[in-house]
């Protein structure tokens, strides 16, 4: 039995759930992930590499990978693909200017091998954000319907400030997740 | 082997029985053997003439190489005729470009190792060359588009929200009415006030500004800057995150829960945040504590959380320069070199008729 199989096992026991944050800048992706572990998030720097959190949701584990989105750093997200089994896109609803950009480099990162079996969750923060735009009009800039065939995926309007939303996408995330990986259960 | 049997015929005359089979099997492994050994044989030998073939092919290469070359570049200069006839079509036509270039570069990875090393660097070379040229000209081409977006959403007014299928690959921003966020966008010499009262605090945009005074006063959810160059900037507290892009020669006072600094030159900011403020891909901008004053900050200041001076305002990280010695491209603005204090005795709106008395406030300070 290689190793590989061996840790494969493990993590199907443990029911462990490998979850990658990704996004442009400001996008609130650390204020998200805070707020779901009910966290603090009055303070926060924008990040400077990466954070791990391993929270304990429904009866998984899952381990969020929450990557820094400045453009310097965005060209390690690679290096956090291997075995991602959830992808979240984090949108700032509220960035008109940068919507282009915004759908630039997620086409970028669905075009990567690695991530072509992980379940994407594109959340729309910044609802409450008065003139941010609605989960429908992001899925339409971000022309999220031509995957329909090639990937699960939803789209969901948040706002980590106020924490609506955010339990909605997770919820759907892990489920579809635990959908396919332990279907057997 | 041989010895063992003759010294104990028994076991030679037990095993005969089986040995014809073992014979058999024996016989086949070795027909297996001297096939695998002859098929490696072939195989070095067809290698070799390869390579023989290869070498005399660096110059079927090198003519095959600049025969597609010739026709991306014919295809890049076309990009603009396409720019002007049927902007578009120019998405796709970028993709096929890159395409063509990837295909030429696996031809260059291909043929790499029979190639002298010369022409690999050279074809690589020129490979980054072109790349560099369709970015160039994608940057150069596409930015109309997009920024043409919030008018060109208005003026499909018909149908906003159904993107139209005739043109899936152009960005669908374009298709539908986004609306204006609220800014201040292309002036250029003015002072520019804005007031934020009561519920509808939201974010709002500073774009396209030249030699301008801004001043937003009261508290609002975020604010977007956008190419400004020699402005000065005054904003009361914003309860979200601030995003900078592009700016040259401003002064600007925020205060905030995020600041992020992109693509600034020679700024001086007056900062108060709550988290460390970011640069990146900038340089000669220094930094000083929040200094604003106009009627009811307090208030504001304590509205938004802001209310204390965390001394954030030196904690600058610079991802441009990501290790433990201070980085060239920022520095503390020295004491004597700081202005007092911005906008005092400028209560809001009247600001305006002040302008003059306020800019030698500022400046006297």
């Amino acid at each position: 039995m290689g190793l590989l199989s061996i840790i494969r096992k493990i993590k199907r026991k443990e029911k462990e759930m490998r979850i990658l944050m990704v996004g442009l800048d400001n996008s609130g992706k650390t204020t998200i992930v805070l707020k779901i572990n009910g966290e603090d998030t009055s303070v926060i720097s924008p990040t400077l590499g990466f954070n791990i959190k391993t929270i304990s949701y429904q009866k998984y584990t899952l381990n969020i990978w929450d990557v820094g989105g400045q453009r310097t750093i965005r060209s390690y997200w690679r290096n956090y693909f291997e075995q991602t089994d959830g992808l979240v896109w984090v949108v700032d609803s509220s960035d008109l200017r940068r919507l282009d950009d915004c759908k630039m480099e997620l086409d970028n990162l669905l075009k990567e091998e690695r991530l072509s079996g992980a379940s994407l969750l594109v959340l729309a923060n910044k609802q409450d954000i008065k003139g941010a735009l609605t989960p429908t009009e992001i899925a339409k800039v971000l022309n999220l319907e031509v995957m329909d065939k090639s990937r699960h995926w939803k789209i969901v309007g948040c706002s980590a400030y106020t924490g609506e939303g955010l339990l909605e996408g997770f919820d759907w995330l892990v489920q579809d997740v635990a959908s396919r990986i332990y279907m057997l259960d | 082997m041989e010895e063992e049997e003759g010294a104990d015929p028994n076991l030679t005359t037990k095993t005969v029985g089986i040995d014809a089979g073992l014979q058999k099997k024996h016989q086949a492994m070795l027909d297996r053997l001297s096939n695998r050994h002859q098929a490696r044989l072939d195989n070095s030998l067809a290698r070799r003439s390869d390579s023989t073939i290869s070498s005399e092919s660096s110059s079927s290469f090198l003519s095959r190489f600049s025969h597609s070359k010739q026709s991306i570049d014919s295809q890049l200069a076309e990009s603009r005729l396409i720019a002007q006839s049927d902007p578009s079509r120019l998405k796709s036509h970028f993709a096929d470009v890159s395409s063509s270039i990837s295909d030429l570069e696996k031809l260059v990875a291909e043929s790499s190792y029979f190639l002298p090393s010369y022409e690999v660097r050279s074809s690589l070379k020129t490979i980054s060359d072109l790349k560099q040229n369709l970015e160039t000209l994608n940057s150069e081409l596409t930015p109309k588009r997009k920024f043409s977006f919030k008018n060109k959403g208005t003026t499909k007014k018909e149908h906003p929200k159904e993107p139209e299928p005739a043109k899936p690959d152009t960005v669908s921003t374009s298709n539908f009415k986004i609306p204006d966020s609220p800014g201040f966008r292309n002036k250029s010499n003015e002072t520019l006030v804005k007031k934020f009262e009561g519920t509808e605090v939201g974010e709002f945009t500073l774009s396209d500004l030249d030699s301008c005074e801004v001043r937003l006063i009261g508290c609002c959810n975020a604010v977007f800057m956008n190419r400004l160059k020699n402005c000065k900037v005054y904003l009361g507290p914003v309860t979200g995150s601030i995003l900078i892009e592009d700016v040259e020669g401003c002064i600007f006072v925020l205060a905030s829960h995020q600041i992020r600094i992109h693509l600034a030159k020679r700024c001086d900011f007056y900062l108060r945040v709550r988290s460390r403020p970011i640069i990146e891909d900038s340089n000669a901008v220094r930094f000083a504590p929040y200094c604003l004053d106009y009627e009811g900050i307090e208030m504001d200041l304590e509205k938004a959380g802001l209310s204390e001076e965390t001394g954030n305002w030196e904690n600058v990280d610079d991802f441009k320069w990501l290790r433990a010695v201070q980085s060239p491209n920022w520095c503390v603005l020295p004491e004597n070199e700081r202005v007092g204090k911005f906008l005092r005795a400028v209560p809001g709106l009247r600001a305006l008729n002040n302008r003059h008395v306020c800019d030698a406030l500022c400046y006297l300070a």
